[in-house]
């Protein structure tokens, strides 16, 4: 196997990206030499590892390898601009709440900032756990922008999930694309009679939104009815039963294989998790004590450890 | 000859409904044979093919009598695998069919559900997408590819399951012109092959005319009318009063022997060829 392969069918289709349901990926790329469920298996990884790391510095260590995967995988940067308003609205919801109502304990340094009592203690807690949350956020951006939804289907029934439940996830998915979809349409026809929500209230745009809910659901339901329909014309059973009752071929996983390096960095990555979870449970090594930045601010703050 | 499809006086009202869809139809649909279904909206054609592939009665609620057969076998006590096998259906709404998340593995679901092991399965995909030509949309998102692409998709996942029975449901209502065309042109396909029974219920008749080999118009849940198709255009003032039209060739022909000039036994046009060399020799006549 070629360490880049392509997934155009049509070589004259030049464009750099191909859209999913869920956003882009990029046409060509060195993810797509790996088996799917390699693929899953990193994104687990990446996913899962920060939940052992406490020290707020390695996250974000871990951020920059999503990072350099990102930019290795051919993924467009730009695009992970439209990320920028969920890690700003984490932050700001996270440290309002830990400055607000930090809770209660008699250990709590308090430190005046701007004329505001805070606390030292859950603020950095705050900010570990929010370097955390964005590792693994950008593990599910690498996972989303180098993976179609095809992949991760073929990735969790090559994991052994069953047929029935993989499925599952593929409808959902799909129906959080049509969801959107439906909602863009809306939105457009409502615009089209001269609606200006710019010029609306905060208010009542809020209003709004909660009356796009009403046909967003009627729609959701027919398109589930007619879903429903479409699977029962196909012969389809929740039992997964063939009509010649043999076990259910799984054509399209049976198109991917696996090669060395697959082998090779489903190792490492089950290596490195392994090491990392019994550092952390036997020697507590990741704790929030040991990060660098957590000795220095309160070293310099006179916090006693 | 063989009866592929037959009809008991059947009768269906759908759940929270007054009236029934279908009252009473008495119907034989012969094998290979390519039926044409026409009727004003609301009158019953969807009803009445959605009894056949058994989405009624086994995914819609209501009320159900009299029977229908699908060679030899009561649509009632099929499953769906059964049915799946027997009769493809084709939706006018070529998205709300699509289950999966590339055309490939749509159109391998339906082999998959039937059984067949990976060879066969890529055999009936590679067969299937070239007859209707997507050959080069394989690997593409069904909901990422035009509404005429989408809708060759949905019938390239029915030809792929080789059912011997075929229902399109207004198979060219979402599509641009040119769409229809290639819709026809495969519609032409396999009728030539003469291998399935196409039931094809459609608004074009200017198209679906000179295919079909009978005409059936449903009317307030009836079949009002099941002819030979040249019998079935016969009176046009009579479909006409029941909401639908002839094909602009066969009115045409018809206006002239009204007006006497042409005769009343010439064989009459279904389409637009047909029509200008009937007039053609008419007008050699004179």
């Amino acid at each position: 196997m070629n360490t880049e392969t392509t997934l155009t069918a049509s070589p004259e289709r030049a464009a750099k990206s191909r859209k999913t349901l869920l956003g882009y990926v990029p046409m060509v790329s060195p993810f797509y030499a790996f088996h799917p469920a390699t693929r899953l298996i990193l994104f687990i990884f990446l996913g899962v590892t920060p939940l052992f790391i406490f020290i707020p510095e390695m996250n974000i260590l871990l951020l920059f390898v999503n990072l350099a995967l990102l930019r290795w995988g051919k993924v467009d940067i730009q695009q992970l601009k439209i990320y920028m308003p969920i890690i700003f609205t984490v932050a700001i919801f996270m440290f309002t709440v830990v400055i607000l109502a930090p809770g209660k304990d008699p250990n709590y340094t308090p430190l005046e900032v701007l004329g505001k009592t805070i606390y030292y203690q859950p603020v950095f807690f705050t900010f570990a756990a929010y370097w955390r949350l964005i590792a693994m956020l950008f593990g599910t951006i690498l996972f989303f922008s180098t993976n179609r939804e095809r992949e991760l289907l073929v990735g969790l029934r090559a994991l052994r999930l069953p047929f029935v439940a993989s499925y599952v996830v593929g409808l959902s998915i799909r129906a959080a694309g049509m969801f959107m979809e439906d909602f863009r349409t809306i939105r457009e026809a409502e615009q089209a009679r001269g609606l200006d929500t710019k010029a609306m209230r905060f208010s009542d745009q809020v209003k709004l939104y909660m009356m796009y809910l009403i046909p967003l659901f009627s729609i959701a339901l027919r398109r589930a009815n007619e879903i429903s329909n479409a699977l029962f014309a196909r012969g389809y059973t929740l039992t997964g039963r063939t009509s010649t009752g043999k076990p259910r071929e799984d054509y399209i996983r049976s198109t991917y294989s696996y090669s060395k390096r697959d082998f090779v960095a489903i190792a490492f990555m089950i290596i490195i998790f392994v090491v990392t979870g019994l550092t952390q449970i036997f020697f507590n090594v990741f704790a929030i004590e040991h990060s660098p930045l957590n000795i220095f601010l309160r070293q310099a703050l006179g916090i006693p450890s | 000859m063989d009866a592929a499809i037959k009809f008991k006086d059947l009768q269906w009202r759908y759940e929270h409904r007054t009236n029934f869809a279908l009252k009473g139809i008495n119907l034989e649909i012969i094998k290979n044979d390519f039926i044409g279904v026409v009727g004003a909206n609301e009158h019953g054609k969807t009803t009445l093919v959605s009894a056949i592939c058994g989405l009624i009665p086994h995914s819609y609620n209501g009320i159900y009598k009299g029977s229908v057969e699908v060679f030899g076998k009561k649509v009632f006590d099929s499953d769906a695998l059964e049915l799946a096998t027997n009769v493809g259906f084709v939706f006018s709404d070529p998205e709300a069919q699509f289950t999966a998340m590339t055309v490939e593995e749509e159109l391998a679901f339906g082999l998959e559900n039937m059984g067949f092991e990976h060879a066969k399965i890529k055999e009936r995909i590679d067969w299937a997408a070239e007859t209707t030509l997507i050959q080069d949309l394989l690997d593409k998102s069904p909901y990422d590819i035009s509404g005429g692409q989408k809708q060759r998709v949905a019938i390239a996942c029915v030809l792929a399951m080789n059912p011997p029975i075929i229902i399109m449901d207004e198979p060219t209502s979402m599509i641009d012109p040119l769409g229809k065309n290639l819709i026809f042109d495969i519609l032409r396909r396999l009728k030539k092959a003469g291998e399935h029974t196409l039931i094809v219920v459609e608004h074009n008749v200017e198209q679906l005319a000179p295919l079909a080999d009978k005409m059936l118009l449903m009317y307030e849940g009836l079949v009002d009318r099941y002819l030979p198709t040249r019998e079935f255009y016969s009176d046009s003032n009579y479909l006409q009063d029941r909401g639908v039209l002839a094909p602009e060739s066969t009115e045409f022909v018809q206006w002239l022997i009204s007006e006497k000039a042409l005769p009343a036994s010439i064989n009459l046009p279904l389409d637009l060829a047909g029509g200008i060399e009937t007039t053609r020799q008419a007008l050699k006549r004179r």
